[in-house]
């Protein structure tokens, strides 16, 4: 996949603001919500190399992002572990669920996937209700904050941020390897996937299992960004917005989704006075995306990047060069 | 034989029809074997059945010796049986250099959580794959057009990027489907050369195609279908004047 040489300029300049904006904004407020959309990405983009690179229509990573939640409040707050250890074993367990979920429902055609999802979505959130020697029902449970340095707000955010950015590296790589390849391929076409011998349901599980971990990694953190959790933070409209927020961002481009996750984050904060009509933003800019944008802002910017590179489009006739092929059919690996 | 892909009496029913009826194929290495017959004669479908996308009902799949015949599409793939298809299956929003580098997926050893921390080995697959796509593509000529989408190639373009992909695969037998459909001359001409070259790099070629004299110009020795069944086979000579062929297919 074609590099321009502006990325690396707008991938520096932006971590870089990303890394100084305690020190730009002293306004807590704004830092919480940089947070917030810190905590989102986490699970939101790896929800989009299962959604937008692989396919696979999941509704439900909120049951996932509860249960890492839950899990690290009960290890850290209750049972008094190390709260990186909680987050991990949390991100573990959430993997060990995308497992057992994933065995019988990816083997399901697309739209029977998303309702095994929104299924499990809706499961968990009334698990987090009812079990109340667990959860302590409607009632919720503190989340215990980190060790310092990130017990302050900027520590905090400085810890979500090296997070962030460590997932969004890692997603990055699988996206523009030849895992990543197999993915979009299996999405467009699992007969040109199954003739190169991409492993289709194993790919799909591995895509799954990933995205349930650091759903369960995000759901620890989101706990601790929001000092106490209950079970109506963890509705399943929760779970259809990361959705939306893929489809806002654009499938098959990693950064596009982030788009979507910063306005998931920010609209019912920054509409302030509006905040009851938060939902009502987040659909109309879906409806305006669908209807406008269908391929995202991902795509606007893919469109935009090749409009400025200029790339031909005049076409060629096909001179096989016959001597090159011969050699290059004959090597031996 | 030890290193030839065989089909032993296949037969495959779609409910009451009979599509494939008992017929046997053997794909040498460093030939090209055509496969004739009209329209709904099977070809396809025995296509479908040697590489795995159909499951035969009767008869058994061998490769190189092995029997495949229960195996699965990718683990046919990983022995070396390659193909293109009658209408171009390709990943249409990925690059034309991508498309050809899924070829490459049958050498990935890397995991994917070697491949998510970018390990060197995960780094150096892609570089060897990156380097015999893009060899691969130069070689059937479309050198030129690597980073374009594969939606925005033409269709004779499309055709040519999939046998680049399955030679990418390092394929010891390649099947394909029409290739010739919708070139003109010229550029029948240039896949023709093509298949030579990889038939003398020792490749088993399995040419499934309606343009007779394409056929016959190319292919060392022909099977001809009808109906589902076998109706002739041996070198491209007999078979071009088998009475039965001229009758059903050829024309007089």
């Amino acid at each position: 996949m074609k590099h321009s040489h502006l990325r690396p300029v707008i991938i520096g300049a932006f971590a870089l603001f990303a890394a100084l904006l305690p020190y730009i904004t002293g306004n807590l407020y704004y830092l919480h919500v940089a947070t917030v959309i810190g905590v989102y990405w986490v699970l939101i983009a790896t929800l989009n190399l299962l959604v937008g690179f692989t396919g696979q229509l999941s509704v439900g990573h909120v049951g996932l992002l509860a249960i890492g939640a839950y899990a690290f409040c009960l290890l850290a707050g209750g049972q008094g572990w190390n709260p990186f250890l909680a987050l991990l074993t949390g991100g573990a367990i959430c993997a060990a669920i995308g497992l057992v979920l994933g065995l019988p429902s990816l083997r399901l055609p697309g739209f029977y996937f998303a309702m095994a999802t929104l299924a499990f979505g809706l499961i968990v959130s009334e698990l987090a209700l009812a079990e109340q020697w667990l959860t302590n029902g409607s009632v919720g449970m503190p989340a215990p904050s980190f060790p310092t340095p990130f017990d302050t707000p900027w520590g905090f955010y400085w810890l979500v941020l090296g997070i962030a950015t460590l997932i969004t590296w890692m997603t990055a790589n699988l996206a523009r390897l030849m895992w990543g390849r197999a993915m979009v391929a299996l999405r467009d076409s699992t007969v040109a996937a199954a003739s190169v011998a991409v492993p289709i349901y194993m790919t799909k599980l591995m895509v799954f299992v990933f995205s349930g971990f650091t759903a369960g990694i995000s759901g620890g953190l989101y706990a601790t960004s929001q000092s106490y959790i209950t079970p109506d933070a963890f509705i399943v409209n929760l779970g259809i917005y990361f959705f939306v927020a893929i489809i806002i961002g654009g499938r098959g481009v990693i950064i596009g989704p982030f788009i979507g996750a910063a306005v998931l984050a920010a609209i019912p904060e920054l509409v302030g006075p509006l905040a009851k009509y938060g939902t009502f933003f987040y659909g109309f800019i879906l409806l305006v995306v669908v209807l406008v944008l269908p391929g995202g802002f991902g795509e606007l910017i893919t469109n935009v990047a090749s409009r400025l590179r200029r790339e031909p489009q005049v076409s060629t006739s096909i001179e096989p060069d016959l001597v090159l092929l011969r050699t290059a059919i004959r090597v031996k690996p | 034989m030890i290193n030839h892909l065989e089909a032993r009496v296949v037969t495959k029913r779609f409910g009451g029809l009979i599509a494939v009826d008992n017929v046997s194929l053997e794909l040498r290495p460093g030939e090209v074997h055509g496969l004739i017959g009209p329209n709904g004669s099977g070809k396809t479908t025995l296509l479908n059945l040697i590489s795995g996308y159909y499951p035969v009902d009767d008869g058994s799949i061998h490769v190189g010796g092995e029997d495949v015949t229960r195996q699965s599409v990718q683990d046919r793939a990983r022995l070396g049986l390659a193909r293109t298809f009658q209408t171009p299956k390709l990943v249409l929003s990925l690059s034309v250099l991508d498309n050809a580098m899924l070829g490459g997926w049958p050498d990935v050893g890397s995991g994917f959580l070697e491949t998510a921390f970018a390990a060197p080995r995960a780094r150096r697959e892609e570089a060897n794959i990156r380097e015999r796509a893009s060899t691969m593509l130069q070689g059937v000529g479309l050198g030129t057009v690597m980073d374009r989408r594969a939606d925005l190639l033409e269709h004779t373009a499309q055709r040519f990027l999939e046998i680049a992909r399955a030679l990418t695969m390092r394929p010891k037998f390649v099947l394909l489907d029409e290739p010739a459909g919708g070139l003109t001359e010229a550029e029948i001409e240039r896949l023709g050369a093509i298949i030579g070259v990889i038939r003398d790099s020792g490749i088993g070629v399995l040419l499934v195609e309606h343009h007779t004299d394409f056929v016959f110009r190319t292919c060392d020795r022909v099977t001809a279908l009808n109906l589902g069944r076998m109706i002739a086979h041996g070198s491209t000579t007999a078979v071009r004047y088998d009475p039965e062929v001229i009758r059903v297919y050829l024309g007089a």
